[in-house]
């Protein structure tokens, strides 16, 4: 009996837990506008994954990366959220650099 | 030096559970009146693909298994949460499904409005300003 995916699959459980925390945390006082720098982390997470010789530490880091990615659609929405009062609203948010050349992108949702 | 595509797999296939799960639970959460029948369709695929994952010698297929079954779990239980959301109004009710109906008839916070369809606009709204939006669209 194989239970590698299993516990892999456990764990994934947890990541993408941590990430509606850190997804609904993050926006709260920094603001959707970082959604390229999240993507960016997960995307370079699932690349560094590739390069690790240990299946567990590179299985961990792909889920890891992915939940960055998958985080990162979240944040226009959670963004509406809070503005709707269904979250709590925090206005002094830490801006990313290149805020104002991010604003004119369209933040990806799925 | 050689690439171990394990993490590679995990990433879709948690990328990929995630986002299709996400999005079919919302549309047939949104078109089917007994949601007990898509849940436990995602179960019974959720506690099969756990099997095949204990049962393959291959950790990239065990991987894939073991995450996609995750995910498929989650979705069982994100049909009742998605209805929960419609009755508090935090997503849209379809007026022509007729669990929906019902929602919308007797759960004062249950709307048509698609309130996540905009882009943030920097502040909140406040009450006044949802209020009339609100009440014409019911």
């Amino acid at each position: 009996m194989n239970w590698f995916g299993f516990f892999v699959g456990v764990a994934t459980l947890f990541i993408i837990g941590l990430g509606f925390i850190w997804v609904i945390r993050g926006e709260r006082y920094f603001g959707y506008l970082w959604w390229p720098y999240a993507m960016g982390v997960g995307i370079v997470c699932v690349l560094a994954s590739l390069f690790l010789s240990n299946d567990w530490a590179s299985a961990l880091l792909g889920a890891f990366g992915a939940s960055f990615i998958w985080g990162s659609t979240e944040f226009k929405e959670q963004a509406i959220r809070g503005e709707l009062g269904w979250y709590p609203f925090h206005d002094k948010k830490m801006l990313p650099p290149f805020a104002d050349i991010i604003k004119k992108w369209k933040a990806p949702s799925l | 030096m050689e690439l171990n595509g394990i993490g590679l797999a995990s990433a879709a296939a948690t990328f990929l559970g995630v986002w299709i799960g996400h999005v079919s639970v919302r549309k047939i959460e949104r078109e089917v009146d007994r949601i007990w029948i898509p849940s436990t369709i995602a179960l019974l695929l959720g506690i099969g693909l756990e099997l095949a994952s204990f049962w393959t010698s291959s950790r990239v297929l065990s991987t894939i298994g073991g995450i996609a079954s995750v995910t498929l779990l989650g979705d069982a239980l994100e049909f009742y949460r998605q209805q929960e959301r419609i009755k508090k109004g935090h997503a849209p009710a379809n007026p022509n499904n007729t669990r929906h109906a019902r929602i919308l008839a007797t759960h004062p916070g249950a709307t048509t409005i698609d309130w996540l369809a905009c882009d943030p606009r920097g502040f909140p709204y406040s009450g006044e300003e949802l209020k009339p939006v609100k009440e014409k669209v019911k």
